[in-house]
């Protein structure tokens, strides 16, 4: 009863901390909103989530899904080249002595660079933010899918040998289930990726969602806003996490 | 089945190994032959070669007087550690080895043929579990009716038994001897063990196995006992005391005669650690 009274307890003790830390901030930082000021400024936007005034001013709930939509393109987009990216560098060592060097320079490099390069390819900025979430956030998924089919024991391949499996017998029911759980691994990081990536690269292509808004309002001088779109991408990004956890749990379980 | 003048080595830390080398071997039809010998003396490495994952270094193995290469269609392979795919039940273990097997079934035939081997084995109440669910002595059972379901003329059964206690051993090898008897056509079956009784207990022939490095195998051992065979039998009969006497005395040899050092072939750090990392 006691732990559990401090589990749940000990929680909001450390988020008041961190408001109250706010709000002292905010009375000596002349242009920092006190939470009293974010919460009376945001109000309409949290208690109208879903209503849509303009192009930028929409309820937050309604910002937070279209960001949300243009992070599952791009890490769909993502999944899709790396997954059998992955399995490749996973299976044949040839190949991947070829790509390794390429894929560790490229991986460090930040979506602030690629973005400019997808508009200038694409022409078009949703295309070029599509672009940057899937070349940015793909990494974790090629490594860890990699890693994972390294791992899968000779047992399992002696087996899939012994019994004469087809190629696409030995991929589907022994390679793919084997290596399952760290693919989930890496698309758990990748779509914590892909959902950082979200708010750069619509902050410097103007659309609309919860990064171009932030960025709006920043120019609208409308500082509370800003705040409320922080703590908006703080809390879907643990969210995310929180529902890929729970898948990935599952199939460890297996 | 003949094996002629097989050899492998692999590379270690100092050089070559030979672990096996001028193995002759052959058996017949319906033949249940034991291969014993010491723990780490080469046998698994043998029956890798028999399997066909392995290639042998030099020499040949023919089956029906054709060359085996790569895994023979008409071999099953019974493994030490089970080898069940842990994401699959016990009934889809068993169904995926039939279907590899005969393609063409429908997959209400190849169900019903993976269930009636499990049910043989007694696991009609376990077709739905999943490896992890099952103990030592039922996940080995899955595996020999994966190994009967696929209707194998060749049963390669590498320390099938030795993973378990020696009740669950002792039902499992009378299952073994059951489903050998009720296969339709003669079953070869070549068996590696370190266990002499279990040797005794099923084979027509003891193969014994010198230690390595440079394995090979010894004269065969005729075992002229009537089948089925009991424990006691092989506890009294005058004829099963003196070959077990006479496989305990060859594998002492093995043991004592000191045999010349294998050369160790230096060979290139490099190519060592090419090796390695290929």
């Amino acid at each position: 009863m006691k732990d559990r009274l401090a589990r749940i307890a000990l929680p909001i003790v450390g988020i008041l901390a961190v408001v109250a830390l706010w709000a002292f901030m905010s009375t000596t930082v002349p242009d920092l909103p006190s939470p009293l000021k974010t919460w009376q400024d945001s109000k309409v936007y949290i208690m109208e989530p879903l209503v849509k005034r303009g192009e930028m001013d929409q309820g937050i709930g309604l910002l937070a899904f279209q960001s949300l939509i243009r992070v599952a393109k791009g890490f769909l987009l993502g999944a899709l080249i790396a997954t059998p990216l992955g399995f490749l560098l996973g299976l044949s060592k040839a190949f991947n002595r070829m790509f390794d060097p390429v894929i560790q320079v490229l991986r460090p490099i930040s979506p602030l660079a690629w973005l400019p390069l997808g508009l200038i390819v694409f022409q078009k900025s949703e295309p070029a933010a599509l672009f940057t979430i899937a070349l940015c956030s793909m990494w974790p998924t090629v490594i860890n899918t990699m890693a994972g089919v390294k791992a899968i024991p000779q047992e399992y391949r002696n087996v899939a040998k012994v019994l004469r499996l087809t190629g696409f017998q030995t991929f589907t029911k022994v390679l793919l289930p084997a290596t399952l759980p760290h693919m989930f691994t890496g698309y758990r990081l990748s779509l914590g990726i892909a959902w950082l990536v979200i708010v750069a690269s619509e902050m410097l292509t103007g659309t609309p969602g919860i990064g171009g808004f932030l960025w709006q309002e920043y120019n609208s001088l409308i500082y509370a806003h800003i705040l409320l779109c922080i703590l908006t991408i703080g809390i879907v990004g643990f969210l995310l996490d929180r529902m890929m956890g729970f898948v990935e749990v599952r199939l460890r379980s297996v | 089945m003949e094996v002629r003048n097989v050899s492998k080595s692999f590379a270690g830390a100092k050089g070559f190994r030979d672990v096996l080398s001028g193995i002759h071997f052959s058996v017949e039809e319906g033949d249940f032959v034991s291969i014993v010998g010491s723990m780490g003396a080469g046998k698994s490495t043998f029956m890798n070669i028999l399997s066909g994952l392995v290639k042998a270094d030099s020499g040949t193995v023919t089956i029906g007087g054709k060359a085996v290469t790569g895994i023979h269609p008409r071999a099953s392979v019974v493994f030490q550690n089970y080898s069940l795919l842990p994401w699959f039940s016990a009934l889809e273990n068993v169904r995926l080895a039939v279907d590899a097997a005969y393609p063409d079934w429908p997959r209400k035939k190849q169900i019903e043929q993976a269930t009636r081997f499990l049910e043989t084995v007694g696991l009609s109440g376990a077709l739905h579990k999943r490896p992890s669910q099952l103990s030592g002595g039922m996940r080995q059972r899955v595996a020999i009716a994966r190994a009967f379901a696929t209707d194998p003329e060749i049963l390669l059964l590498d320390e099938p038994f030795s993973a378990l206690d020696a009740l669950t051993r002792a039902t499992l090898q009378q299952e073994l001897i059951d489903l050998c008897s009720r296969a339709g056509r003669a079953v070869t079956v070549i068996m590696i063990t370190n266990n002499l009784d279990e040797a005794l207990l099923l084979s027509d022939r003891i193969v014994p196995m010198t230690r390595p490095p440079r394995a090979s195998l010894g004269t065969p051992i005729e075992v002229r006992l009537p089948k089925p065979r009991s424990a006691s039998l092989l506890m009294h009969d005058p004829h099963a005391v003196r070959i077990r006497a006479e496989v305990v005395e060859r594998l002492a040899e093995f043991v004592h005669t000191k045999k010349p050092a294998a050369p160790v072939v230096p060979i290139k750090t490099a190519t060592v650690a090419e090796e390695r990392a290929s």
